[in-house]
């Protein structure tokens, strides 16, 4: 599906493709990003936003019945007590974090080509930890009670337990949400303004309007804005490894074989983000294509992301081989049973195909030939995602059903309740991300408007110095 | 007072008995347990009116409406409301009832005619725990899992009720008017065309009932019929010693036991006091005693042998007559040379049988041979004749005369019964034995002959299959709901008092028997009648004597005095030499089941539930066979094969048991029940046969000339295959340190130090919780050398914590709920490999690791170092049972208590938080039994005193293998396993500090052998 | 009656220097309205440096403060228990939610910060009133200047002479005169 555009200058390998194709001015700008949300509904996506409704309802039904019936609706078990509610919560968890590592850590790192795509990636990060979010509260026995995890004073005069991950689990993924969901609302505030004032009806210009805020671009607004934007990167950064350290915590506290090991967050992270690009471009590939914003989303940032994946990748990597030397090397034989149990146990099948899917096959992406091709990014960017949702079903899972005492080893199989609630979420997940695409700009027009400005000025002056980068200079600082 | 009401003829009580309880009196509101009873009630002659009937015969509006609430709230408030007669509690008790507050009550169970004394702990009328009583000698204050279970049948919604006849429903009154005229019917020819068909008895009660049964209706015949019968034991006697005796084992005084296909602590009915006289000599040293077993099917008895010698059960004998023969051979004992018949060469057991000859002989007086009741007579004889030539007579073994009124109560008699129903010569059968249509020998079709019996009447705490075969049908009265009595295997006699009023409209067999007797005396007082009689005494003297008898549970010097029994070695050797054992092709064998006995307990959900203590098989019987002869027949784990024996077949699944004879097949009976249960209209949600569906009936191959076992079964497969329920998810011990188990050889010496790497403390970065400065620090200590693995401990830690039933699906999901579990590990060859069973609940380690990942606090420790549950507080993130090592946190991932039928509830320990859905669960060390004691030990203003508090798992272990208690008590016993030199932990490594302290196992094998 | 002339300008260069010429003037009441921000804007309207990280960091602590002394009160003194062996007051098991707080403090300071310090949400606004005004959010650079009605049209003159295209002005009473 790569379209011409794309192919300028690629027949000349060292030189990179185009962050944007041409030069628009403002005002085509905000028409090319603004006219996916004014031109009437196409036929594909009513499809697809209906078929993800179905799976919406599907959602609806399995937590209607796990309300209803009890946990037991599950396949969960002792010793396996924790299983696809777990797995699903880690996976689309670190789904998330791809977005606000977009979003803001390469915004510190004065990454340009995060520019056009930050503004789907943190939607995604919204949905996905939205979707993180209501696991920890299905999984619960007794999810009527789920406040009790808050410190508030109870009847019973009891606090919570700080010594819990799962307390720290409650804070970290409840900032995170907020804190991404700042962000990404500051970040469309100019853009809302843009929809206002181009908006033809009088009600857009007013449901717009009041999302707006009543920005004027003005300089006053500017000056608090893009500090407060920058500090918020700052903020997010530190913030995105701290959630996934924390959900590595769940296992790394505890004395479980194949749980209790320090590796576990950076090895969780880089997981995360691994995952987390490898979503952005499922769902990117195919949204740029639609939006026809070829020339804003180009082959650039396509291969730009697939480079993270394979980086990520080989870390990820490093972590398996790491817990596999510990669990050798450090002489306990639970733990050595707990990993020989991973690729010789019942569930050896989801160990290789883990293996295939996070090593082997980012492997390609050492090819440029393959790398910028974007239907194999596609598809790889789907087996990584299979991956590192096995990779979690396999720690959660597989540790658990075979721990210390042999007597209570048990096999899990999800039931039809477990199935549904993992595709309601997908499905769920893919359905917000859809109305998103018709609802606000899919590309930050302000952001593409600056960046032009900056490739306007290098083309003239070749430097840097002509119109700084909001993240480059402090007001103060000319 | 309708308990009253219902035995027309029953004085009302006197104001003395009345005023004996008045507060039971004045507490409980007038209701009337049905309407029938008010039907029948107005034509009582106004003279034996009780009072509170006679304010029915003028019934005004209100009281009206009260009938119909009563009819309604009949299940709840009537329910508990304890019998009129007078009790006596349990003589430690005090004697006043307090609300709230438990008391318990000496009583007997007695199953196959066989009791065994127990206190019921009883609130108000409502007993809710069975436990031993240390002063009868068949339970020596253990108790056994049917025992145990016998309480939950009582409150079953499904248990047969009511009164049948030809298609009507009977009040009591109008019943017992059909019952004489029937009883009339028979006076003509003198009961000729009458026939009995009774379980085994021992009751003094039921003996008199007989007695003068036998006086009115001279032609009359009692049979007894027992499916488990014990013919051949007191068969073998016969033929040892002339006359039937009951051979009593004394195991504490012996040093070498031989079982010869006995399962002492099993299945047989002296297991608990056998269990406890055995482990009481298996403290390693010198004294350390030594059990050899051969036998076919591994059971809890084989698993717990220092030598088992797996072998066909017609292979028996053979090993029996080698031993007999080294020993005249080798050993001087030349009076066993005629029985002798020594090994073919390159038998298997050749070593064995010489080994253990020759450990026999070295232990002469000191040593004794127990034979199994499926072993034909020949094999018992021989058995007293080694015993009698080994010295064992009188110092290991003793012998009684039986306490059964009948001594057989096997096959034979029921033929000869269904001869004459089959020559039309029964017009009236009596039947209270348990369910004969359905156990009895194929080859009768007993269930097929029922239906020619013009009036076969049926009494049965089930529908079962007979029920559906009779037409009378009256439920039966449980146990505890009626007055009567029975005697231990000793003789020594119970009175068995009724803890509560019939919950039902149900008769008792000696109801039964003298309604047809024509007399209407209230079994009360026949039973106090007989007692005055046979203690000779009268009056005051009388009543104190009763009230001790009652209190203690027993009634003193009832016991068969010992009898001097000299062996016919003619006659034991002509015995021998005729047996006819079958042989060719594969044995089958058929055993009693390990949790539904001969299937008198298939209706039960707690033993249905209870993992089989070898197989770890749930809700299921299966076929048993060894791992050599599956891969003969080509079959594994869950194939259905169909199995066939002199031109019967059925079908069923395999399992493979390690320790399987090879060539024989094992078929636990009890399973394939076709039980119906009674709809009653008061019920919300109705029950249902629990047993339909699930095992096979092993009962169809089974026939009366091959009673215990067969040759001749062909297997062949059907290619379908049957999914068990299996408790246990691994065999194995994996390599790990987790049931450690040393010979006597290598204890101390080896031994000692490798334990020290599993205790003692640890380097740690915080510094543990001191709890020796609190009074009491709650420990365990379970003695692996001493636990067979019988699971009586289960059973008592479900009936004292109201752990719920989950269901067979839910036990394949994994997800029972016992608190308490037995691991069973397999370790060596599969052929002959070494079992060692490890109770695990949870060890409450005092650094927790459920403890700190739980978010809300729900599970902590309490200042004595209890890891206590609040079940209030749990929100059910199951973190807490991923970070149990152990693996003892059990979850409500269902609502498994549900709407529970008012009987249900009455079941619940009031004591225990009935949990609900979605919360986490665990042992607690029966909390509730330490804060009782604690309250009474403040009343008193004392310390708890140690064994004051007893664990309910610890109350019921026949072999003491489970001691609790405080550790800060250096005198306690607890205190003192702990500081035992095999003492360890489990998962030491981990730094749990767990408070259950584990005992290393010690086995006694014989050097020679290994 | 305070009234807003609002012009129109070409590029982002003569907006500038048309600000600097009105400050030096005696204007202080400007504001530049553009699509993206204009560098060198703040300077040419005299705009001190935002208020927003100081905010940022007193929340940040604030908030560090919050979850410390909340979980050491809690655990250490309100109900201590004895949870699995660990000491009550166990500070590393703390740091996690210190952490999260200080981030979400300092979060919640710098958006509502910006709310208050830009006045946030304002959605009827004078200048918003002019048709063309719209431009300002797409590819139009504005400048609006504050004053007092009578100065109204000199003010329209003198950003005239200072290269302004479109000119309007729109008093408070929101009636729009484009001279």
């Amino acid at each position: 599906m790569s379209t011409a555009p794309n192919q300028l200058l690629a027949d000349d390998p060292l030189e990179p493709y185009p962050l944007m194709v041409g030069r628009p001015d403002d005002r085509t700008v905000t028409e090319d990003v603004l006219r996916p949300i004014w031109r009437p509904t196409r036929k594909g996506w009513l499809m697809l936003v209906g078929l993800g409704s179905v799976g919406v309802a599907l959602f609806g039904l399995a937590v209607t019945v796990t309300f209803a019936v009890g946990i037991g609706a599950w396949g969960n078990n002792i010793p396996v007590a924790w299983a696809f509610d777990i797995t699903n919560f880690v996976w689309w968890i670190g789904i998330g974090h791809a977005g606000t590592l977009i979003s803001a850590i390469l915004l510190l790192f004065q990454q340009r080509w995060r520019t056009s795509i930050n503004r789907m990636a943190e939607a995604m990060t919204l949905f996905a930890v939205m979707m993180a979010g209501a696991y920890p509260l299905l999984h619960l026995g007794r999810p009527q009670f789920f406040y009790w995890l808050f410190p508030y004073p109870s009847t019973l005069g009891l606090w919570p337990q700080f010594k819990s991950p799962l307390l720290w689990d409650v804070f970290a993924v409840s900032t995170y949400f907020t804190v991404s969901f700042l962000f990404w609302y500051l970040g469309l505030i100019p853009d809302l303004a843009s929809l206002r004032d181009a908006s033809k009806h009088r009600w857009q210009r007013m449901v717009y309007g009041i999302f707006a805020l009543g920005w004027r671009g003005s300089a006053h607004h500017w000056r608090h804005y893009r500090i407060a934007y920058l500090l918020l990167a700052g903020l997010a950064t530190p913030l995105v490894l701290s959630v996934h350290t924390i959900v590595s915590f769940d296992f790394a506290v505890s004395v479980l074989p194949g749980w209790h090991t320090t590796i576990f967050p950076p090895y969780f992270v880089a997981g995360a983000i691994f995952s987390g690009f490898a979503m952005v471009l499922t769902l990117m590939i195919p949204a740029r294509r639609y939006l026809g914003l070829e020339h804003f989303v180009t082959m650039r940032h396509l291969e730009n992301m697939a480079k993270v994946i394979l980086a990520t990748g080989l870390m990820v990597d490093y972590g398996y081989v790491m817990e596999n030397f510990f669990a050798w090397y450090g002489g306990n034989p639970y733990e050595a049973f707990a990993f020989w149990n991973r690729s010789h146990g019942p569930y050896a099948w989801a160990f290789f195909t883990q293996m295939t899917c996070n090593v082997l096959v980012p492997q390609l992406l050492w090819f440029r030939k393959l790398r910028t091709s974007v239907a194999v990014l596609w598809v790889i960017s789907i087996l990584v995602n299979v991956g590192m949702w096995l990779e979690r079903f396999n720690i959660i899972v597989v540790s658990l059903h075979r721990d210390f005492m042999p007597t209570m080893w048990g096999i899990y199989t999800p039931t039809w309740v477990d199935w549904s609630l993992f595709i309601g979420t997908i499905a769920t997940f893919g359905t917000l991300f859809l109305l998103f695409l018709r609802a606000v700009p899919a590309v930050s027009a302000s952001e593409v408007k600056e960046l032009r400005r900056q490739l306007d000025a290098e083309a003239a002056g070749g430097g840097t110095h002509a119109v700084p980068h909001l993240s480059q200079t402090r007001p103060e600082a000319s | 007072m309708p308990s009253m009401s219902d035995r027309p003829s029953l004085p009302a009580p006197s104001d003395g008995d009345r005023s004996e309880r008045p507060d039971s009196r004045a507490a409980l509101p007038k209701l009337w347990r049905n309407l029938t009873e008010l039907a029948g009630a107005p034509s009582i002659s106004p003279e034996e009116i009780p009072p509170e009937v006679g304010e029915l015969v003028h019934l005004g509006r209100r009281g009206f409406l009260q009938v119909l609430g009563g009819s309604a709230a009949v299940m709840g408030l009537a329910a508990c409301r304890p019998p009129h007669e007078k009790l006596v509690p349990y003589v430690h008790q005090p004697v006043e009832v307090t609300p709230g507050t438990p008391q318990a009550y000496a009583t007997a169970v007695a199953i196959d005619g066989l009791a065994t004394g127990v206190l019921v702990t009883s609130y108000q009328g409502r007993p809710t725990k069975v436990e031993g009583n240390p002063a009868h000698p068949s339970s020596l204050g253990a108790i056994g899992t049917f025992e145990q279970a016998t309480l939950l049948d009582l409150y079953d919604p499904g248990r047969a009720r009511g009164r049948e006849v030809l298609g009507q429903p009977f009040a009591l009154r109008p019943f017992l008017v059909r019952a004489s005229e029937l009883a009339a019917s028979h006076d003509a020819d003198k009961g000729a065309r009458l026939r009995f068909l009774v379980g085994p008895s021992s009751s003094p009660l039921i003996g008199d009932l007989r007695r003068r049964l036998l006086e009115r209706f001279p032609r009359a015949r009692f049979r007894t019929w027992a499916p488990l019968s014990e013919d051949a034991r007191t068969e073998g006697s016969r033929v040892a010693f002339g006359q039937p005796l009951d051979p009593r084992l004394h195991l504490d005084k012996a040093s070498v036991v031989l079982a010869l296909d006995a399962d002492l602590f099993g299945t047989d009915p002296e297991a608990l006091r056998q269990s406890r006289e055995f482990t009481s000599r298996r403290n390693p040293g010198p004294d350390l005693n030594r059990l050899y077993v051969a036998e076919t099917t591994l059971t809890v008895t084989g698993g717990f042998a220092d030598h088992r010698f797996r072998m066909r059960p017609s292979e028996v004998l053979g090993f029996g007559q080698a031993i007999a023969a080294a020993l005249a051979e080798r050993h001087g004992l030349a009076q066993l040379r005629p029985l002798g018949h020594s090994l073919p060469a390159g038998s298997p057991h050749l070593r064995a049988a010489a080994a253990v000859a020759a450990d026999l002989a070295r232990s002469r007086g000191k040593c004794l041979v127990a034979v199994g009741p499926g072993q034909p007579p020949a094999v018992h004889a021989l058995g007293h004749a080694l015993n009698a030539a080994l010295g064992a007579d009188g110092a290991t073994i003793t012998y009684r005369q039986p306490v059964l009124h009948d001594t057989q109560t096997g096959p034979d008699g029921l033929r000869e019964l269904a001869a004459e129903i089959a020559a039309g010569q029964v017009d009236t059968l009596v039947c209270t034995a348990w369910n004969p249509a359905y156990s009895a020998p194929a080859d009768l079709d007993f269930g097929g002959l029922l239906r020619k019996v013009p009036h076969s009447i049926y009494l049965s705490t089930r529908q079962d299959e007979t029920w559906a075969r009779c037409n009378w049908k009256l439920g039966a009265t449980h146990p505890f709901e009626s007055w009567g009595d029975a005697r231990g295997r000793d003789g020594t006699a119970s009175i068995v008092q009724p803890l509560l009023a019939p919950l039902w409209e149900t008769t008792s067999e000696a109801e039964l028997l003298s309604a047809i007797l024509g007399e209407g005396r209230s079994t009360y007082d026949q039973v106090r009648d007989l007692w005055r009689s046979r203690a000779r005494l009268a009056g005051p003297a009388f009543e104190q004597a009763w009230s001790a008898w009652l209190a203690q549970g027993i009634v003193p010097a009832t016991a068969e005095p010992v009898v001097r029994a000299t062996p016919r070695w003619e006659a034991i050797a002509a015995a021998v030499g005729a047996v006819k054992l079958p042989t060719g092709g594969l044995e089958v064998r058929f055993a009693p089941d390990a949790k539904v006995l001969d299937g008198r307990f298939a209706e039960n959900a707690w033993m249905q539930e209870l993992p089989d203590p070898i197989t770890s098989l749930c809700w299921d019987n299966a076929a048993q066979v060894s791992p050599a002869t599956a891969g003969q027949l080509g079959i594994d784990n869950g194939a259905v094969v169909k199995l066939t024996c002199r031109d019967r077949s059925i079908e069923a699944p395999v399992w493979i048991v390690p320790g399987h004879a090879d060539g024989a097949v094992t078929l636990p009976l009890g399973y394939g029940r076709a039980t119906t249960v009674p709809q009653p209209v008061e019920l919300d949600n109705k029950p249902e046969p629990l047993a339909n569906g699930i095992g096979f009936d092993a009962y169809r191959l089974r026939r009366s000339t091959a009673f215990w076992f067969d040759a001749g079964l062909a297997v062949t497969a059907t290619g379908r295959r049957w999914t068990f329920a299996v408790q246990q998810g691994d065999f194995a011990q994996e390599g790990r340190p987790h049931a450690l188990s040393y010979t006597n050889g290598d204890w101390p010496k080896q031994g000692t130090h490798e334990v020290e790497e599993h205790r003692g403390p640890q380097p740690v970065i915080i510094e543990p919780v001191n709890y020796d400065k609190e009074a009491y620090k709650w420990g365990m200590a379970i003695d692996l050398s001493r636990c067979t693995g019988c699971s009586a401990c289960v059973i008592a830690c479900q009936e004292e914590n109201n752990i719920p039933v989950v269901g067979r699906e839910q036990v394949q999901r994994r997800r029972q709920m016992h608190w308490l579990r037995i691991d069973r590990y397999f370790s060596g060859t599969a052929e002959d490999p070494v079992t060692i069973s490890q109770p695990v609940a949870c060890v409450h380690c005092e650094s927790a690791p459920c403890e700190y990942v739980c978010p809300v606090n729900a599970t902590v420790h309490s200042d004595e170092g209890l890891n206590e549950m609040i079940y209030n507080r749990c929100v059910g993130t199951r973190y807490c049972s991923n970070n149990c090592p152990y693996k003892v946190r059990r979850f409500n991932f269902l609502d498994y208590r549900g709407e529970m039928e008012p009987t249900e509830k009455m079941l619940m320990n009031p004591d225990v938080t009935v949990r609900v859905r979605g919360v986490m669960e665990k042992c607690t060390y029966c909390v509730q039994r330490i804060e009782r004691s604690r309250i009474q030990a403040r009343v008193e203003g004392r310390p708890i005193r140690e064994g004051e508090v007893k664990s309910a798992c610890q109350q019921s272990c026949p072999t003491e293998a489970i001691a609790f208690g405080n550790l800060n008590d250096p005198t306690s016993r607890v205190a003192a396993l702990h500081r035992d030199e095999r003492r360890y932990d489990l998962l030491h490594d981990l730094g749990t500090r767990p408070r259950t302290a584990y005992l290393v196992r010690i086995t006694n094998p014989n050097p020679e052998l290994t | 009656m305070k009234t807003y002339v609002l012009a129109k300008f070409a590029d982002e260069g003569a907006v500038l220097s048309a600000a600097r010429a009105l400050r030096e003037g005696g204007h202080r009441a400007l504001d530049i309205h553009s699509p993206v921000p204009i560098h060198g804007a703040e300077e040419a309207l005299g705009l001190r440096p935002s208020k927003i990280p100081t905010l940022a960091l007193l929340a940040g602590l604030t908030g560090a403060a919050t979850a410390f002394l909340m979980q050491w009160w809690m655990v250490g003194f309100n109900y201590p228990i004895n949870v699995g062996n660990r000491p009550p007051l166990s500070l590393p098991a703390f740091i996690p939610i210190i952490f999260e707080l200080t981030v979400l403090f300092a979060a919640g300071a710098i958006f509502f910060g910006v709310m208050i310090l830009a006045g946030f949400p304002r959605t009827h606004h004078p200048v918003f009133e002019v048709e063309g005004f719209r431009s300002a959010s797409i590819d139009g650079i504005w400048l609006s200047a504050e004053v007092e009605s009578l100065d109204a049209h000199p003010m329209v003159d003198q950003l005239r002479t200072l290269g302004a295209g479109q000119v309007s002005i729109v008093p408070e009473d929101l009636q729009v005169v484009t001279p």
